[in-house]
């Protein structure tokens, strides 16, 4: 199979970015083909990925194109998380047809809409609509309570999830919700939303974008000195219904699986030297992490005592401060992407993993953890 | 002469109204569902291929992927499989009193019914209560003849 890396990442976050959705798109391509020494001319296809909903108009890529620098070009959309849209552009690029890719997400959720109601047009219009019980938050914290319920944790263990996120965000420069001093009582002390979740267990409301670059073999090698190699994908879509048991995921699992075998992996959990998960709630982080079999099921309260999801832990476990610092609907995954390019770049800074190699990072969409996508990539061609 | 590039920007508000959908479902299991309620029944479909028992009855195996039309009907008592506590409400506006949300495995279903539970402090629930329905007291045959769920004393 084609060889295909990643060879460049930009990114802008914020609560309130200041900008139309074109604008920040324009800046921020504009700036990333500068910083690269390229034009839009060295992009072969655009895969673009927003939300219909997010947006408030239909054909949210309609404004997108000529921002990026699509104009007249190759461009195909994807509307779900950006995981998937990166693996897309994958599968363009390794068909032949393409060299280069430039995947860019983006929305702002931050002051333009609240995305937690573009959620709530994801329920059963028929039967969860009409009950009006359930919507993105209600559904994290049932989530939320089946895990801690199902291995007899406290409460207090999402605190300290939360608060590692937070301090780990304050430290990046594309993040925005840091919280430097963050601790598991500071999160517990935040606004109570849907107990067990609290204000600071939750995602921020993001204005934000989000690009990837990523080439072929031998232009991935002209482009840059140092690409992460795309190694392994997966993807799993569990059934929209909760007929199942929220406390661990198999959807997770699978995508993890699929990933793990396409990169030639025997033993991840020994192999990876760290994962970027979209853990939009601080209770999801557990159940992706034991999905994946980085940790023992149920494990959260362990994990936290002992550090082993710390940047210099046994498994750092979004040492960017994960979804938890900044989440733009759609642009979430490529970020995570984005992240892990980062660390096997050795350009994470103040939140760099000691010889990172090898990464995985996570995307999701939906109700319960319902679609995942997993990605593993590595300083090593394979 | 150029214009001012600085930051300022301007909102407009915009609502998107584009009309008023009218969901379609099939019909047979819902409709085998609100008629039950209309006795104070709850009735779903059973999966041959897996046992699996649906309410309301989808008219397909989500899992097998085969036709299903097996009735059968359920308790409209259960247990309680996860819960969670409103405060604030989804739009950010804190409530004035709480209200708990469940997933209720009702008993004979394996698919999860989403209720209210009335009557208990926040503190006082768990996973694994016992509820069961309280109906409207004149039925007509919809998904809110269930007014809510109280807990059961076994």
């Amino acid at each position: 199979m084609r060889k295909v890396a990643i060879v460049g990442q930009a990114q802008v976050n914020a609560s309130d970015v200041g900008k139309s959705r074109e604008r920040m798109l324009f800046d921020l391509c504009k700036g990333f083909y500068d910083g690269m020494g390229i034009t839009r001319h060295d992009i072969d296809t655009f895969v673009l990925c927003s939300n219909d909903f997010a947006a408030g108009h239909t054909i949210s890529n309609v404004f997108e194109d000529c921002p990026v620098g699509a104009y007249m070009k190759d461009e195909t959309k994807v509307e779900a998380d950006g995981v998937m849209a990166v693996t897309y552009a994958l599968a363009r690029i390794m068909s032949g047809l393409y060299d280069t890719a430039l995947v860019v997400g983006n929305s702002q959720g931050g002051s333009v809409m609240r995305p937690y109601l573009v959620m709530d047009y994801t329920m059963s219009p028929t039967y969860d609509r009409q009950l009006g019980l359930l919507n993105e938050l209600s559904s994290a914290a049932l989530q939320a309570r089946a895990y801690l319920d199902a291995y007899g944790l406290g409460d207090e263990v999402l605190d300290r999830i939360a608060a590692r996120n937070l301090r780990n965000a304050a430290k990046n420069p594309d993040a925005f919700n840091g919280k430097a001093d963050a601790t598991p009582e500071s999160v517990a002390g935040s606004d109570k939303l849907y107990e067990p979740l609290k204000q600071d267990h939750c995602f921020p409301f993001t204005d934000g974008a989000c690009v990837l670059l990523l080439a072929g073999e031998e232009k991935a090698k002209e482009l840059t000195d140092k690409p992460v190699w795309i190694r392994g994908v997966g993807d799993s879509l569990d059934s929209y219904y909760p007929e199942r048991n929220l406390a661990r995921s198999k959807s997770v699992k699978l995508a993890g699986e699929r990933a793990f075998k396409m990169a030639g992996m025997n033993d991840p959990a020994g192999e990876l030297d760290l994962v970027e998960v979209s853990a939009k709630f601080a209770s999801q982080e557990p159940i992706i992490c034991e999905g994946l079999g980085l940790f023992a099921e149920g494990s959260a309260s362990d994990v936290a005592v002992r550090g082993l999801a710390e940047i210099d832990g046994a498994m750092p476990v979004s040492p960017s401060g994960g979804a938890l610092g900044a989440y733009p609907l759609c642009a979430g995954g490529v970020t995570r992407v984005a992240e892990c390019y980062k660390q096997l770049t050795g350009s994470a800074g103040d939140l760099q993993v000691a010889d990172a190699r090898t990464a995985l990072a996570h995307g999701q969409d939906g109700l319960y953890l319902q679609h995942n996508a997993v990605m593993v990539v590595s300083t090593e061609e394979g | 002469m150029a214009f001012e590039m600085g930051p300022e920007t301007r909102q407009v508000q915009g609502m998107w109204d584009i009309s008023t959908y009218r969901y379609r479902m099939e019909g047979g299991g819902v409709r085998l569902l609100t008629e039950a309620m209309k006795e104070k029944r709850i009735k779903g479909v059973r999966c041959n291929e897996c046992g699996m028992v649906y309410v309301p009855g989808p008219t397909y195996c989500r899992k097998c992927f085969v036709d299903i039309d097996e009735v059968v009907e359920v308790e409209d008592r259960g247990t309680v499989m996860s819960y969670c506590v409103e405060l604030a409400d989804v739009r950010g506006n804190p409530r004035e009193t709480p209200l708990i949300s469940a997933m209720i495995e009702l008993d004979g279903a394996d698919s999860w019914f989403v209720g209210a539970v009335v009557g208990i402090e926040p503190e006082e629930a768990s996973v694994g209560m016992r509820v069961k329905a309280v109906w409207a007291e004149n039925p007509v045959g919809s998904l809110s003849d269930i007014e809510y769920f109280e807990v059961l004393e076994e």
